[in-house]
């Protein structure tokens, strides 16, 4: 339905959009050329988004094979005069943080727009990271939406300051905010027609010359002079004082909605003065000095780090020496964590002295939380990882004896859940790539341990980890769980997918080829549903001295379900006069479309969720699952 | 008006987003401001999902605890999970009584609570509870995986809308491919007169 709407150009209609698709559609309207991207959640959406809708409304959008690549096509383009955006989730920024300097030292041509996409209380992350910080680490302006009818707005006027000032302009968003869905009013879309021109001025030493381009620091902190200046009069900053407040409250971004929401309901409009702040850095000082002014106590409410506070906090000392700050520093509001309206609602009912009225429902949560379980997260059913760890997990039982003999180091993806029971066969996960790398450092002081990478995770990272191993003779054995897709993220394509992001067909990279290229000693591909083969092809890489590969290759599950709509696969059955109840299906293997029937002490296959792999038939010692395979 | 607050609560790969979607559209054709929160994070099946629904003026995407007219719940579990910390005092409770246990439950590892149990500790909340089993009207209309228009149907019957049940038939029919068409609404019919029934009952 969104993509309907989102390229209507129908200036003033009214849609429902997410807060990604509306900084897509931000993008567009300010006419940008060239979008790219490298999937993770929260940010996902805003290149699927343009993935949709690239070919119609004419602007070019890939995937990249991962966030420093993505950075660096957007800046190519720029450099040539277009508007072009990277969008990324907030630890996509550390990949990309080498050129991210490099761009802001050296300017930008075309409007260049970076969106991070934060992610506070790491809802899908390893980490909450504030990339505030790295902005302004690298003297990159931060906008920062509340809603998405601002994030579509931001997105575009992002493109206009970038140009104006020649910097890239970072756009920041939070999951709540990119995952949320409103009303958007739409603006009209402006086509760009700029021709495509290298700015020999403003790049190439040959022309500019060497020290012009090199030393720039003195520039930069002008450019940001310049910006701050702008921001304080800018319109998406917003100053409400009635003039006898005691109370001020400084939001910034998404934040600010929760401002709102609990001054509403506690009926405390007239006692406080607020600032809604969607420009973090560089912070427009005497905006914010106004209200310090005339408040006697401010409260700063952002997410996650205290980094407009901080600030805040310096600034009290020219505009208000005696000013009481409140916020994540003090302890006010919660150190770490996504805020919502109830915490800032306390915190403000606390600071007033006003009495809130809430209904704890504390004793029945708890009450409920004792009778009721928890709903964990599982690989799907059928889910091709599950069974590539279960033969690797019989293949590791049957040459090392002792599972403990081996660390097994994870990657980032959805086989990162194969450290749920039953499966219980992955030890460590750090950031893209690092199985391979840390695998190395254990071989080295004689630790055995096995690396576990996905085929996105991969192409992101793995490539230079797996030279490294051949290279310096690291004794390592390398699993891929090559499942066609990048999956966890909404199921992108990749370099070995055949296709790009715009859908048109390109050539496949192998992984077998990039190992083989890499000099890595033994490379095999098995189709983990043939749970014996894969288990040979796994004894055989643990016994080879060396870098020793095995790609598990079969599609994602999922993803094979959802190119197959509206048919579905054959499911599976358990014969009940064969299933003597022994539940070995369920402890060693857990495929979710395995259910039990507690009146009968017998396992059932649950029609609507078997995907019709006949991995659980493999395994049942009774030979009491039947089906035929898909193929 | 004051606003309207729903909360879906489900699992994974249950149609829950589409509903609040659907709704959501149906709101803006009305002519009213919408927000949907919605907690997801990655594509597996099988989590916990919630979504979030404030039609009328407000900010913030998420609902606060104890504030939701209405709880559209459907998975029995689940229902009581979010139901009895952010439906409001004699909210509205629709319950889809159909079960999906997790994979702890079917290997044994824990048990689901019993219905008693369950339907006891939302009623500590509220007196309004309609439950029925949507996914055998859906598996009647056709296709288990219409449960949510047949939840849509039994929202729509509760008479809490601030819109007629032609408004949201109209973004059904746009918004989903010709070919389910008659599935999906026969599904959403069903739902629609097995709570309009209850409510009969009730009042009677
Ligand atoms: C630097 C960085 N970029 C992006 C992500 C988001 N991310 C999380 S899981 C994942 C999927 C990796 O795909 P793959 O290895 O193929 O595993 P699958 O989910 O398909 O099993 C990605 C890209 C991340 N965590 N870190
Ligand atoms: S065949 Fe067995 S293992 Fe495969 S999806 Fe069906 S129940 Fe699960
Ligand atoms: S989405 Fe695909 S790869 Fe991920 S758990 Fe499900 S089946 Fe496995």
């Amino acid at each position: 339905m969104s993509s309907l709407s989102i390229t209507a150009n129908d200036p003033g209609k009214i849609v429902l959009l997410m807060g990604n698709e509306a900084i897509a559609r931000g993008a567009i309207e300010a006419g940008v050329s060239v979008a790219a991207s490298y999937p993770g959640t929260p940010a996902s959406e805003i290149g699927d988004t343009f993935s949709r809708i690239a070919d119609k409304v004419r602007l070019y959008f890939e995937w990249s094979t991962n966030e420093k690549v993505a950075f660096e096509v957007a800046f190519g383009a720029s450099m040539c005069g277009l508007r072009s955006i990277v969008s990324m989730k907030h630890v996509g920024l550390n990949v990309a943080l080498d050129i991210l300097n490099l761009a802001s030292l050296r300017g930008v041509k075309g409007g260049l727009v970076i969106v991070s996409a934060d992610d506070p209380s790491q809802h899908s992350s390893g980490q909450e990271q504030d990339n505030r910080w790295l902005a302004k680490m690298n003297c990159i302006p931060v906008l920062e939406p509340s809603t998405p009818q601002d994030a579509k707005e931001l997105t575009a006027y992002a493109f206009e300051l970038s140009e104006k000032v020649r910097l890239p302009v970072m756009v920041r968003t939070v999951t709540r905010l990119s995952h949320m869905r409103s009303d958007v009013s739409l603006g009209r879309i402006n086509k760009s027609d700029k021709k495509a021109e290298f700015d020999w001025e403003g790049f190439s030493y040959r022309v500019a010359g060497f020290a012009k381009l090199f030393y720039r620091e003195k520039e930069l902190n002008e450019k940001l002079d310049l910006v701050r200046e702008e921001f304080e009069s800018l319109s998406f900053n917003m100053l409400k004082l009635n003039g006898d407040e005691r109370l001020g409250i400084v939001g910034a971004g998404l934040s600010f909605n929760y401002v709102v929401d609990a001054v509403r309901r506690l009926g405390v409009e007239n006692n406080v003065a607020y600032l809604k702040l969607s420009s973090s850095y560089p912070l427009p000082e005497n905006l914010v000095g106004r209200l310090l002014e005339t408040v006697d106590e401010l409260l700063v409410v952002e997410e996650v780090d205290p980094f407009v506070e901080l600030h805040v906090k310096g600034l009290a000392k020219d505009f208000n020496p005696s000013l009481k700050l409140y916020g994540r520093m003090n302890g006010c509001l919660p150190k770490e964590g996504e805020l919502n309206q109830i915490i800032v609602g306390d915190a403000i009912s606390n600071l007033l002295g006003v009495d809130i009225r809430r209904e704890s429902r504390l004793v029945l949560e708890k009450k409920a939380r004792e009778v009721l379980f928890e709903r964990m997260l599982t690989l799907c059913a059928g889910c091709p990882h599950r069974a590539t760890l279960y033969a690797l997990k019989e293949a590791v039982r049957e040459v090392k004896g002792d599972l403990k003999s081996v660390v097994v180091n994870g990657d980032i993806g959805c086989y990162g859940l194969g450290h749920a029971p039953p499966i219980s066969f992955e030890d460590t996960y750090f950031c893209m790539g690092a199985s391979i790398g840390v695998s190395q450092g254990m071989s080295q002081v004689g630790v055995d341990s096995i690396a576990f990478i996905g085929d996105g995770t991969f192409f992101h990272a793995g490539i230079p980890a797996l030279i490294n191993a051949v290279y310096n003779r690291h004794n390592i054995k390398v699993v891929v769980a090559d499942n066609q897709v990048i999956a966890m993220t909404g199921f992108q394509p990749h370099p070995q997918s055949g296709r790009t992001a715009m859908g048109k067909p390109t050539k496949r990279i192998m992984i077998e080829d990039i190992a083989k290229a890499c000099g890595v000693d033994h490379v095999e591909v098995v189709d983990p549903y043939s749970l014996g083969k894969a288990k040979e092809a796994f004894t055989r890489m643990l016994k080879t001295e060396g870098v020793a590969m095995v790609i598990a290759r079969r599609i994602c599950a999922t993803e094979a379900v959802r190119s197959m709509r509206p048919n579905r696969p054959t499911p599976y059955v358990v014969d009940p006069d064969l299933c003597i109840g022994c539940r070995i299906c369920m402890t060693t293997f857990g495929c979710p479309a395995l259910t039990w029937i507690d009146d009968e002490k017998k396992a059932v296959i649950d029609k609507a969720l078997c995907m019709g792999c006949g991995v659980c038939m493999q395994i049942c010692p009774q030979e009491a699952i039947k089906g035929s395979k898909v193929s | 008006m004051d606003p309207l607050r729903i909360v879906i609560a489900g699992v994974g790969g249950q149609g829950t987003l589409l509903a609040s979607r659907l709704i959501a559209e149906a709101a803006i054709k009305a002519g009213y401001p919408v927000k949907i929160g919605e907690t997801y994070g990655m594509a597996q099946r099988g989590g916990p999902v919630m979504s979030h629904i404030t039609i009328g003026e407000a900010s913030s995407p998420q609902i606060c605890p104890g504030d939701a007219d209405v709880l559209l719940g459907f998975e029995e579990a689940e229902s009581v999970r979010r139901g009895v910390t952010y439906l409001k005092r004699n909210g509205l409770a629709l319950v889809n009584t159909r079960r999906m246990p997790p994979a702890e439950v079917v290997s044994g590892m824990v048990k689901y609570p019993n219905r008693d149990i369950l339907i006891g500790l939302l009623s500590e909340v509220t007196n309004r509870i309609i439950s029925f089993d949507a996914t055998a009207l859906a598996e009647e209309a056709g296709d288990p995986i219409a449960t949510n228009m047949v939840m849509l149907g039994a929202l729509c019957a509760s008479g809490v809308l601030p819109f007629p049940e032609k408004v949201i038939i109209n973004v059904l029919k746009w918004n989903l491919p010709q070919r389910y068409h008659s599935t999906n609404l026969k599904a959403f019919k069903l739902g629609q007169t097995a709570v309009q029934r209850q409510i009969d009952n009730n009042n009677r």
